[in-house]
């Protein structure tokens, strides 16, 4: 029976299959195969590609905005990542011990991580404004105001406070469900040989959530190196450019320097840097995890 | 014991106090869009409210060449479109590599994951390249056709697809459907689930793009909202109410989205442990 039906069902395939593929080679392989001329040519738009060599990446090495740029990034991991760990680890920890109205914890946590880009953004540069409610409440209960996006090093903090807003509960949910995976023998044993709280959270709870936390991590990396709406939006890049990320500088590359092939160059870089420090993490951090 | 349930009680009450905090700027940004301009950033409760900031953006708007219905009309229309045709390609491509037994399904299956390893800023500049060659620049086509098909998309279909017994593949063949049908008749209500995620995830990633918009779409009758409200944002921020009104409009939808099918995003979530 199989046979009778098997080359009607490989034609049927070969019907999807090949339209599919004709569409791929022309919106993903297409724009692949330029990237790769971008890179090593130099070229305006308008003007015939002119061989360039490996000369836009050695240009990389010695751009000193490249450099801004880069410990721009690592500012925002430091930030970004202990921050978003933390507060996800945190929120997934008592979300185990919540008595009654999960679903509302849940929902309220989550409902933040489908908010637009271009809403929330605006939404928190007037919240955070310097004369927002934020700061006027801050002054009538402690008399201080912050400049929440005018200080180099706190536009960066900002900026990574809304986005761990955002991601909470995304996050911490996928550390839920791996606290959820964890089978509860394991803990009743350790409690009945008199581990205590703290000891069990660090030998047992931790080391048994590393994939799930291994996973928040690259993530947040990954997200990391992406950002481009709200610093775009709220901080235009500064102050002192310390708010400009990968994104951005190649966005104004690519259209207002109008050097396209400078600007994908950028991109190559960057997408290689992240994809070297998530191999790192997983080198380094990540444990096989097996419940025996 | 006792100390363990007192313990849950306060973790709850914290918990509960910080869902709050969670939602306060939700909170402040729609009460602040019925606000008058005046009260916004010193009142949390205004004395009274009013419609002018929503006016303004559906009447008064068009005067500064900033059309928000026209605009939301876009995006709705840019995102359905997307979603559709990412649910129906990656069902079809996903039954393909998944339930047909050639030899290009297997590479296919391969190359798949290996496209979605390239982070998609990799792409956008020769993307615009070929757009542009195109002659696509400030039209629908350009916001639309790069994103028809998704590879994660056709992923998480074959996924499913592969768990689905093939007896009722074979019973519904032996009752004489063909191929396609059994795919839109039998494989989809069962992976109804995969369907809702994977469109879920398409509508909010295309309704929320923001560089690739910005990069193509230069008419601002053709503008999705998220692109038309950071350039109204950009030239009139004075207008403190009217972003916001602008924002909330922004918001509400995935918002209402997200609340309907709050289910699958969960399961969205825990699918993608892997």
């Amino acid at each position: 029976m199989r046979s009778k039906f098997g080359r009607r069902e490989r034609l049927f395939g070969y019907s999807i299959v090949f339209p599919y593929l004709a569409y791929t080679a022309v919106f993903w392989g297409y724009p692949f195969i330029w990237m790769v001329i971008l890179a090593f040519t130099k070229w305006n738009y308008f003007s015939k590609p002119r061989f360039f060599g490996i000369q836009n990446f050695m240009r990389i090495f010695t751009d000193s905005t490249v450099l801004r740029i880069a410990l721009n990034t690592l500012n925002f991991l430091a930030y970004l990542i202990p921050m978003v760990l933390t507060a996800s680890l945190l929120f997934a920890l008592a979300l185990t011990k919540v008595r009654f109205g999960k679903t509302f914890i849940m929902l309220s946590f989550l409902v933040a991580n489908v908010s637009s880009g271009v809403a929330y953004s605006l939404l928190f540069s007037n919240l955070f404004a310097v004369n927002g409610p934020i700061n006027r409440l801050l002054d009538r209960l402690f008399g201080i105001t912050i400049p929440w996006f005018s200080n180099p090093q706190l536009a960066v903090f900002s900026i990574c406070l809304i986005i761990t807003w955002k991601f909470i509960g995304y996050y911490g949910l996928i550390l839920y469900a791996g606290l959820l995976s964890i089978p509860s023998s394991l803990f009743e044993a350790a409690q009945l040989d008199g581990a205590n709280r703290s000891q069990i959270f660090w030998k047992i709870t931790l080391p048994l959530l590393n994939p799930s936390l291994i996973t928040v991590t690259v993530l947040a990396v990954m997200l990391t190196f992406g950002i481009f709406t709200e610093p775009y939006l709220i901080t235009g890049g500064g102050p002192m450019q310390r708010t400009t990320t990968f994104l951005i500088y190649m966005y104004d590359t690519a259209f207002k320097r109008i050097d396209p092939s400078y600007a994908t160059t950028v991109a190559i870089v960057t997408a290689l840097t992240s994809y070297v420090i998530v191999m790192l993490i997983r080198k380094f951090f990540e444990k096989e995890v097996s419940f025996v | 014991m006792r100390r363990e349930k007192i313990y849950s009680y306060v973790v709850t009450f914290l918990l509960l106090f910080l869902a709050i905090v969670w939602i306060y700027p939700y909170l402040w940004l729609f009460i602040s869009s019925f606000k008058p301009a005046e009260d916004i950033f010193t009142t949390f409760f205004p004395k009274r409210f009013t419609l002018e900031h929503y006016r303004f953006i559906f009447v008064m708007a068009d005067r500064f060449e900033r059309p928000f219905v026209r605009a939301f009309l876009n995006s709705l229309f840019i995102s359905s479109t997307v979603t559709f045709s990412v649910i129906f390609t990656s069902m079809l491509v996903g039954y393909a590599i998944s339930r047909i037994r050639f030899r290009i399904g297997k590479f296919l299956f391969n190359f798949i994951i290996y496209q979605m390893l390239f982070p998609g800023f990799m792409f956008t500049i020769p993307m615009f390249v070929l757009i542009r060659t195109f002659g696509w620049l400030n039209t629908y086509q350009a916001l639309i056709v790069p994103s028809l098909t998704s590879s994660w998309g056709i992923f998480m279909f074959a996924q499913n697809f592969k768990t689905i017994p093939q007896d009722y593949i074979d019973a519904a063949k032996i009752d004489g459907a063909n191929n396609f049908w059994v795919v839109l008749r039998v494989m989809l209500p069962l992976s109804r689930s995969t369907a809702s995620i994977v469109g879920l995830f398409t509508f909010i990633g295309v309704w929320d793009n923001f560089l690739w918009p910005l990069m193509v779409m230069k008419d601002y009758k053709k503008m999705p909202l998220s692109v038309l409200l950071a350039s109204f944002n950009h030239e009139y921020a004075s207008y403190i109410g009217p972003v916001l009104a602008g924002a909330v409009i922004q918001t509400v939808p995935m918002v209402i989205i997200f609340l309907l099918l709050r289910n699958y995003f969960l399961q969205g979530i825990s699918m993608s442990l892997r």
